[in-house]
């Protein structure tokens, strides 16, 4: 699913094992949601929702396939 | 599968670190038994070999922090369909085909043949046991 958590990292500066150490995952895990080749969770969508202080639709773009 | 509460702290390294850990203990069983098959010391061979995997499950169970995470989990459900589907074709095609070769004399069907058709059919077995398990427990 299309997101934006890429650009929201380079805005709060973060790596991607940073923001996996935040939210409980590895960092491939980040990687290949930020790729498009996978979907997180209700549970982790709402972590990074929780960690990016914002709603979870910010971050996703259902309507947006990327593949 | 570990089931510990995700650590926010949970440093990568660390996870790799107990992962080498939990494969370094199977791996060293597995060697255990073939150097024990080598130096006909069978039984001490089995020992340390069940002793491998089972440490590999005791760190796997036990380590401060969370091994695998949802990814994890998914590219295992997804491997373990594409398995069962190829299994469940060679299953359906393979049992009544070969059984059928044997009808009409083309060949003579080994008895590891009925072995690994028992053992498919245990496995499916169980499969469904379990998916009529979770079905009616979620």
């Amino acid at each position: 699913m299309r997101n934006d958590i890429s650009d929201r990292r380079a805005e709060t500066d973060e790596s991607q094992a940073d923001l996996a150490a935040a939210v409980g995952v590895t960092r491939q895990t980040i990687n290949a949601i930020e790729r498009e080749r996978y979907d997180p969770s209700l549970e982790l969508a709402f972590e990074l929702a929780a960690h990016f202080d914002c709603r979870i639709e910010d971050i996703f773009d259902p309507a947006e396939e990327g593949r | 599968m570990s089931e510990h509460t995700t650590s926010a702290t949970t440093r990568p390294s660390a996870r790799k670190r107990y992962k080498r850990i939990a494969y370094g203990l199977l791996g060293a069983g597995i060697l255990a038994l073939w150097v024990g098959i080598a130096l006909d010391r069978f039984v001490l061979g089995v020992a340390l070999y069940w002793a491998g995997g089972l440490g590999m499950g005791l760190v796997q169970r036990f380590s401060p922090v969370e091994l695998y995470d949802e990814r994890d989990t998914t590219i295992e459900r997804k491997a373990s369909q594409n398995t069962m589907n190829v299994f469940a074709y060679v299953f359906i095609l393979g049992t009544p085909g070969g059984l059928a070769l044997q009808e009409s004399g083309l060949i003579t069907l080994p008895g590891e043949f009925y072995g690994a058709t028992w053992t498919l059919f245990a496995v499916f077995a169980v499969f469904g046991a379990s998916v009529l398990y979770h079905k009616y427990r979620t």
